[in-house]
């Protein structure tokens, strides 16, 4: 799958990007970081681009999305209606259940996932034998080489402000 | 401590801190809302106070009416930091220490120093101690060149 670069409008959500490079998908063993200043689209670009683009092409993803709490509610049911004794489980423990179960995707998106747990590596070691990309939302400076294994490349996209006009934010997003 | 167990936060900090958590930062839906809750009435020029420092940090889409979910996560952070300091400064409250969780995680490089030099800005003048959870522990947040440091 991949994502052209051109012009994509959100207007509902005061949005436009001018995505100068493609965004290729395709290629197994990619993790994206995706970073910018607040407001600049990161996740509305996740949640209405990339998101429907990888539902058309029918490839299985994994979202863990910045309100994790509501998540884990939603996970701890979905886990006990399928037989999961889960109670009791940690955070951590329902997260390795509900990737397990998820082996058939081979996207992983994370949206800002590193500020519950800053040393997310075991994500990694859970999943490396399936996903084949990685989308990760984050503002920290510091990509988690040591926690990717060798074989993924690391792309920096960037969510850049370009200017405001009244409510509209035009957002440049580049690959590097 | 789970970082995100609101639970065990507050029965273990609730008595000592004025607890700012990314996943309940808001009780109602709107800035003019939250201030109506807050002072007991519609206090404009508070308002008016948070809107103008919320477009010092790229907020121009701010409004006192606009609903909070229609912001993004960072940017609702940033305005539950700036009520919180307009507050203070408009109650002249002092001595009060303020424990972040998951905030500054959840804005850029850019705006964590910008938020950090206002509270440094109030700390001054409101002798506020800001604090921050970091492997299961609470850590004060060292402040002075408008970078945070644990």
């Amino acid at each position: 799958m991949e994502i052209r670069k051109g012009k994509y409008r959100l207007d509902n959500r005061n949005l436009h990007f001018d995505m100068v490079d493609d965004l290729n998908f395709n290629n197994s063993g990619g993790c994206f970081y995706f970073r910018g200043g607040n407001g600049f689209g990161k996740t509305s670009f996740l949640e209405k681009i990339i998101i429907p683009a990888l539902r058309a092409d029918n490839r299985p993803y994994l979202y863990i999305g910045q309100d994790i709490r509501t998540q884990l509610y939603t996970l701890r049911a979905l886990l006990s209606i399928q037989g999961f004794k889960v109670s009791d489980t940690d955070e951590v423990e329902l997260l390795r259940l509900w990737i397990h179960q998820g082996q058939s995707a081979s996207v992983l998106i994370l949206d800002e996932f590193d500020k519950y747990f800053p040393d997310y590596g075991f994500i990694f070691d859970w999943s490396a034998d399936f996903i084949r990309t990685y989308i990760i939302v984050t503002h920290l400076g510091v990509n988690r080489r040591e926690s990717v294994a060798d074989n993924y490349r690391i792309y920096n996209v960037r969510f850049e402000l370009i200017d405001i006009d009244g409510h509209l934010k035009n957002i440049r997003v580049r690959s590097e | 401590m789970a970082i995100y167990d609101l639970d065990g936060l507050l029965d273990k900090y609730s008595d000592e801190f004025l607890i700012l958590e990314f996943n309940h930062l808001f009780i109602s839906s709107s800035i003019r809302e939250e201030v109506w809750l807050l002072q007991r009435r519609n206090d404009s020029p508070l308002i008016d106070k948070i809107v103008q420092a919320a477009r010092d940090f790229s907020i121009q889409e701010v409004s006192d009416e606009r609903d909070f979910e229609t912001y993004s996560g960072g940017q609702k952070a940033i305005l539950a930091c700036l009520l919180t300091l307009a507050l203070i400064d408009d109650r002249k409250i002092h001595g009060l220490n303020i424990l972040l969780n998951n905030v500054l995680d959840s804005v850029s490089e850019e705006n964590r120093s910008k938020l950090v030099q206002k509270f440094e800005e109030i700390r001054l003048t409101h002798n506020i101690r800001l604090f921050a959870e970091k492997d299961g522990h609470i850590q004060e947040i060292l402040i002075g060149n408008g970078n945070p440091q644990r």
